[in-house]
């Protein structure tokens, strides 16, 4: 029940069609193998000890009782692991100084694999245990002793700058890694200074928890006979994880590590991330001669799994009477918790600050994000990260304007909108949007919606008690994160390009293997469509091989949207390649010219007579004989593309949440909710549609129910399932979904990302409608979570 | 500590008799992830909060994590393992989740298809559950990536439920791709 709107590129016959999942059937039947599913033989097991206060210095550390205990076979701290180096930062914030810990390669540090001096948060890595089972290893570390000298505590951004603050790293003095900015200040300032109106605003976009319901876990594996290791992870970036544990960490050659991930139970940003664990069973492995696994529990993910979002901001925005905005201002205070994660840094500043402007055109915008360290975990990825809290601030200043200047909110949108001709669009804040048509994608949505009859509907709900209220929110994503260069220029240390692989077997079948590694994403079904396609060849014919750095070629991997939009590419072009050497046999095998070569359905004929043809089949097994080939055609068909986009590309929507507050309680009720997003050509719209509706249910859970909750001691209060919400069934309605088709030009699919867009606009939404319900009673605006507690008492207290 | 030889407890897992020395902490999920090598059977949360745990035990479905595993000597416990027959055919309720992609990473699924079995399963002909019906019976299982939505939809179509109708102001049903 789609109607697309837009061109479509794709030119073959398998693509964009709803085909069903190939992996699906051993999920349902619960055969896929997840790390903690995985039993080598002679396995021991580890736990790790976490500090259970947040800031203190260590004293000392008394493991002899621990290692008396029974099946105990290793207990290790820091003073074990004194060559082993901290794990390092690889996305600090662009083109300005920033402060980090030190790493020996002269990188940005982060944490070391055990703390051995000074704890940071609760759950900072302080000793581990190795025993026979994972019980008498949880057990053992009760019996560790450690003596700790509390220090002051700081648990806020905002709060850690402030002189007299209580300080966590030598090397970062005040606790600023960073301040960066983004477009132009002067410029916006004047803006505001003269402009007929302004409104602001006070944000707390709270840090919350990203949740995969399979927490994480990691078994080393060395083989003292070859010195190679082997890491099972649950990571969505193997090939990262072993160039950086390899070469950076453990100080290994890179060609002695493998890292496999398994199946990988969700993850929404956060299995990306280099942590302590993956390390410390590699080393004891090799200590202990065994195989050694690690399976974390819910709190132990809480409390060392990087969270997201996590900003406090003020902001501005300036326009005129009519509705024409012309300035947009952001000044963010942004939690990177206690060490710098993986790429925490690059996502609190260029992912949030460079997409504040969204879909409309503002002659002038500046961001500045003052990005420190605090006591609490480390800050990093979360579905949609950086643009569903830069989507959060300029969608709530534009329902602000609307209210102020008394108009309709969409009708302001409306009015903002970046034309069609004006594209590639450059925002004025660093990103350069390679396509959009975003006035039908934003009138669908409406439509859909019946934005027309809310009159109607908030007077009914009026009668029954309620208070109905609707939120628009639009948005403009950065996804395929993949120009290896323009990265760099946002200080990205290394390579973010994707490659794959494809091999014609002499039987007809082929394998594809790249380096991406699905979280959940059927890459399995996706990435035989692109080759199916491109190949004119029937999808089961193809099977798909990832997430094993010794079976796969290099990638960044699964993050921000970009397998589809990076390594699909990647497939598509190396599937030209297999077709173009056939085209090139097919002459000497039809024995025509080239020119009168046609390929269709997987093989050749002669062009006007297709009597003289070969099949895929035949051309795969003449192709592996190699019989008769000149010296210009090698035989056989393998081929490897490695793909680096020339610039990022950027999906788009309009999201329509309609709310219903119940006057006693407070609850608040999503009763509809329309989407409308735009993500270019897709590959299978069954899989992306999917994607899409878990994405806008967990943009909800942070409007209306998650939060991390630290108290004044830097004790995680939100530390387990029972003290973190996420949504649950029956929260969510069903969904009202459309999307438009605006191709990227960035890529030969016409791409753009789509697994977690829809995550971005959600919470804007949802709370727009909850402060439209309450705009009778003078609110402007109510902090996340909008628990029915929170509710109620603005029910109660009136304007706030 | 106590020295008296630990009595042998029997389950009937998946048809079979299993027969063990009881350990009084065990969990029923370590009993079959541990002791059986059936791990099909997930642990994401060790709250009972999530779901992915969940087994039948005596035709009831129940989160193996908040069960003792000497509390269900002498009981049928079935597990995901025992619903399908390895890389076999689908049951319907699979089958129908297949067909309405009702799995994204796949850790929930497991604990889902036991829970939703027993709905299923007690779902006469001509009274297929409804929307909210199916939703309050989904409330013990966490699941992140999908929202829910093909879950639901998977329930509708195995208990071969009406389509839901649509709601005042949505002019189309959620509905891609199928």
């Amino acid at each position: 029940m789609t109607t697309v709107t837009g061109e479509s590129t794709t030119a073959g016959t398998v693509l964009g069609q709803p085909l069903d999942s190939r992996e699906d059937p051993q999920l349902l039947r619960g055969e896929a193998v997840y790390v903690a599913d995985i039993d080598l033989p002679g396995t021991a097991h580890m736990a790790i000890l976490g500090s259970p206060v947040a800031h203190a210095r260590i004293l000392s550390i008394d493991t002899a009782a621990a290692e008396r205990l029974p099946g105990v076979l290793k207990v290790a701290t820091a003073a074990d692991f004194t060559d082993v180096m901290p794990l390092p930062c690889i996305w600090i914030p662009g083109g300005v100084e920033s402060h980090f810990p030190p790493h020996p390669y002269g990188l940005p540090g982060a944490r070391p694999v055990l703390t051995g001096d000074t704890v940071r948060h609760v759950g900072d890595p302080v000793a581990v245990v190795v025993a026979e089972t994972p019980r008498q290893a949880a057990a053992a570390l009760a019996a560790i002793d450690v003596a700790y000298e509390p220090l002051p505590v700081v648990t806020r951004a905002d709060e850690a700058l402030a002189e007299g603050a209580p300080q966590l790293h030598e090397a970062v003095p005040g606790n600023l890694n960073a301040y960066w900015t983004c477009g132009d200040k002067d410029r916006t300032d004047a803006a505001i200074a003269r402009a007929e109106v302004t409104v602001e605003l006070d944000l707390v976009n709270q840090r919350t928890i990203n949740s995969p319901i399979e927490p994480r876990g990691a078994v080393g594996d060395y083989n003292a006979a070859t010195g190679e290791y082997t890491l099972y992870a649950s990571t969505q970036g193997p090939h990262n994880h072993r160039f950086l544990l390899s070469a950076l960490v453990l100080g290994i050659p890179f060609n002695k590590l493998r890292v496999i991930a398994p199946t990988v139970g969700g993850s929404f940003g956060t299995k990306g991330y280099l942590y302590p664990d993956m390390a410390l069973v590699l080393l004891l492995s090799k200590a202990l001669g065994r195989p050694v696994k690690w399976v974390d529990t819910r709190t132990g993910l809480m409390n060392s799994t990087v969270q997201g979002r996590d900003h406090r901001q003020h902001v501005t925005l300036a326009g005129t009477r009519d509705g024409r905005i012309t300035a947009v201002r952001c000044t963010s205070y942004a939690n990177l918790g206690a060490y710098p994660s993986t790429i925490g840094p690059g996502v609190a500043t260029a992912l949030m600050g460079r997409s504040i402007s969204g879909m409309y055109e503002i002659p002038a915008a500046f961001c500045e994000v003052y990005a420190a360290f605090t006591n609490t975990v480390s800050l990093g990825a979360q579905r949609g990260s950086g643009r569903a809290e830069a989507a959060f601030l300029m969608e709530r200043l534009v329902d602000r304007y609307a209210a102020e200047i008394g108009m309709d909110p969409a009708e302001v949108r409306r009015r903002n909108l970046v034309p069609k001709e004006k594209f590639p669009y450059d925002n004025g804040l660093g990103w350069t949007y390679d396509s959009g048509n975003y006035a039908p994608n934003f009138e669908r949505a409406l439509e859909l919606a019946g934005y027309a009859g809310m009159p109607a509907r908030k007077a009914a709900a009026r009668a029954r008690g309620k208070r109905l209220g609707v939120g628009i929110a639009t948005y403009v994503a950065i996804c395929g994160v993949g120009p290896s260069t323009r990265m760099s220029k946002e200080g990205m240390l290394g390579g973010t390009w994707e490659s794959a692989n494809i091999r014609v077997h002499p039987t007809g079948e082929v394998t594809v293997t790249v380096g991406s590694a699905s979280t959940g994403q059927s890459h399995g079904t996706v990435f035989a469509m692109v080759a199916a396609d491109e190949l004119g060849i029937d999808p089961a014919q193809v099977q798909v091989y990832e997430g094993d750095t010794l079976k796969a070629p290099y990638g960044q991997g699964t993050y921000g949207s970009r397998s589809y939009s990076m390594a699909a590419p990647a497939v598509a072009l190396t599937a030209r390649k297999i077709k173009a050497k056939l085209i090139k046999a097919g002459a000497v095998f039809l024995n025509v010219p080239e020119d009168k070569v046609v390929y269709e359905h997987g093989g050749v004929h002669e062009a006007g007579n297709p009597e003289n043809a070969k099949t895929f089949a035949e051309l795969a097994m003449a192709m592996w004989y190699g019989w008769g080939l000149p010296p210009e055609i090698e035989p056989a068909l393998d081929e490897t593309t490695h793909f680096d986009p020339p610039d990022f590309n950027y999906p788009f929507g309009t999201h329509v949440a309609v709310v219903e507050i119940d006057e006693l309680t407070g609850e608040t009720e999503v009763v509809d909710y329309t989407a409308v997003d735009d993500a270019g050509n897709i590959g299978n719209p069954k899989i992306v549609h999917g994607q899409i509706e878990g994405s806008i249910v967990h943009g909800l859970g942070q409007a209306l129910m998650e939060a991390a909750e630290y108290d004044e001691n830097g004790i995680l209060l939100s530390s387990d399932l029972t003290h973190y919400a996420l949504p649950r069934a029956a929260d969510v309605p069903f969904f009202t979904l459309d999307r438009t088709v605006t191709p990227s030009p960035h890529n030969p699919l016409g791409a753009k990302g789509a697994g977690e867009i829809a995550t971005v606009p959600p919470a804007a939404a949802v709370v727009n409608a909850v402060v439209d319900a309450l705009a009778d009673l003078g609110v402007q605006h109510i902090d996340m979570p909008l628990t029915p507690e929170k509710v109620w008492r603005v029910l109660e207290g009136g304007a706030r | 500590m106590d020295l008296t030889p630990a009595p042998t407890l029997t389950l009937h897992v998946n048809g079979r008799p299993e027969e063990f020395a009881a350990r009084p902490s065990e969990l029923l999920v370590e009993r079959l992830r541990d002791g059986l090598g059936l791990t099909g059977t997930k642990v994401g949360c060790d709250t009972g909060q999530c779901g992915t745990c969940v087994v039948r035990l005596d035709g009831r479905s129940v989160k193996s994590c908040l069960v003792l595993t000497a509390s269900a000597a002498g009981s049928e416990v079935t597990t995901i393992e025992g619903v399908s027959e390895r890389g076999g055919e689908l049951t319907g309720l699979q089958e129908a989740l297949r067909q309405e992609h009702g799995t994204q990473c796949g850790f929930c699924t497991p604990g889902m298809v036991m829970a939703l079995g027993e709905l299923v399963e007690n779902t006469t002909p001509g009274t297929a559950p409804t929307e909210p019906e199916i939703r309050e019976w989904l409330t013990g299982n966490l699941c992140r990536c999908t929202g829910y939505h093909s879950v639901v939809r998977g329930v509708q179509r195995a208990c071969a439920a009406p389509p839901p109708a649509p709601s005042a102001g949505s002019a189309v049903p959620a509905a891609e791709g199928r």
